[in-house]
């Protein structure tokens, strides 16, 4: 998985199925249908609890006004089916090649916005779902001498903010999805927006700061 | 909180990797999601019991005035510095308990994500990419500077919901 990418990534057409099916399981586009459509949206598919009927209202077994761990508890196992069923079909769009398929549409757009080399595409793939790996692949394409120092920078800009957003954003964001007053991808396409944003903030940063204070010294080096 | 699982792709049915996925769901609701609720639940209970939330929603509500949230939202940022789940956690503690009501927590949401546990992240992130060190302040700065932002952003998405 080092270097066979340079920028062409190969993505199996069921991954842009797999990328479609996900873009509008949570995009809640069919949220408020009636029909079958309903079966493609994740609060949908999540359901609901049954009700306990009390003398005045119904309640979810975590009743109303509770407070402390206990409450924290019940209300924590409330959100665990969420965290599974997302979990579960995040692996499946990811197992049919759906997260490439979401790198391969967005790297020539990603690109020129960000100004790295397309080599760093893989890291940025496993940076939606895991810091630590992504951060890896990095540092071995500088090892490698595919990117400079400050590329590198610039690229962890990009992946230290909103890191593994996926994988973080579908194991404790399911807490609020269900009040939520947008759809389930909103925050997801703000998280990448600023992202990008973020690694942008870096290089002007590198531009006008970093080379007014050290010009004339060794810079842009590889090491 | 985030696993380190393999990138290359198997040929595996659906269903093998719906469950896959799952189990992992359960792992991280149990051992990650429940853990992180509980303390969060426990601390916004410290903060109430001890009157720190009414002194903390004074303090702050100037400064989160300026994104159009209560001073109380002030502890979902604090907390995002250490823990996105606790983070989360105390956001829907805060809900639950009136303080923030539905739309300031959505606006709050990818806040929560792109300021991303920086505390966690010098060791995960950059000290495993071995970044620059002259470039840390700079980059966590902007984990700060993104998360701020997005707080107006979601606004203004929130004027077209």
């Amino acid at each position: 998985m080092k270097k066979e990418n340079e920028g062409e990534l190969k993505v199996p057409w069921i991954g842009y199925v797999a990328f479609f099916f996900a873009v509008l399981v949570f995009s809640g586009i069919f949220s408020s249908y009636d029909g079958w459509l309903r079966v493609f949206d994740f609060n949908v598919l999540n359901g609901s609890f049954g009700k306990i009927e009390g003398v005045e209202k119904v309640f979810t077994f975590r009743g109303a006004g509770g407070t402390g761990a206990r409450d924290g508890f019940l209300f924590a196992l409330e959100l665990i089916p969420a965290v599974i069923l997302a979990l579960g079909l995040v692996n499946v769009v990811d197992g049919l090649g759906g997260l490439k398929a979401a790198q391969k549409i967005m790297s020539p757009i990603l690109r020129p916005l960000l100004g790295i080399p397309g080599v760093a595409a893989l890291a940025n793939i496993a940076n939606m779902q895991s810091t630590d790996a992504a951060a890896g692949m990095v540092k071995e394409l500088v090892d490698l001498g595919e990117i400079t120092d400050e590329e590198r920078s610039v690229i962890i800009a990009y992946q230290t903010s909103a890191s593994a957003f996926i994988t973080n954003y579908f194991s404790s964001g399911p807490a609020v999805f269900s009040f939520m007053l947008v759809p389930i991808i909103v925050p997801i396409l703000v998280m990448l927006l600023f992202k990008v944003i973020g690694a942008n903030l870096l290089r002007l940063y590198f531009k006008f700061v970093l080379r007014n204070r050290l010009s004339g010294g060794a810079k842009n080096g590889n090491e | 909180m985030a696993t380190n699982d393999d990138v290359i792709v198997e040929k595996k049915n659906i269903l093998d990797l719906f469950i896959e996925g799952a189990q992992r769901g359960f792992t991280i609701g149990t051992t990650s999601l429940l853990p992180n609720v509980v303390m969060a639940f426990v601390i916004i209970r410290v903060l109430d019991v001890t009157g720190l939330l009414k002194l903390i929603g004074i303090v702050f509500a100037p400064i989160m005035a300026l994104w159009g949230l209560p001073g109380e939202a002030a502890t979902v940022i604090i907390t995002s510095l250490m823990s996105m789940g606790g983070a989360i956690g105390v956001a829907v503690g805060l809900y639950t308990g009136a303080n923030l009501d539905a739309t300031q927590v959505t606006m709050l949401v990818p806040a929560i994500y792109l300021m991303g546990n920086p505390v966690q992240n010098i060791g995960r992130c950059l000290g495993i990419a071995n970044v620059n060190t002259k470039h840390y302040a700079a980059i966590l700065g902007i984990c700060v500077i993104n998360a701020l932002l997005s707080i107006w952003f979601m606004r203004f998405i929130l004027m077209f919901f």
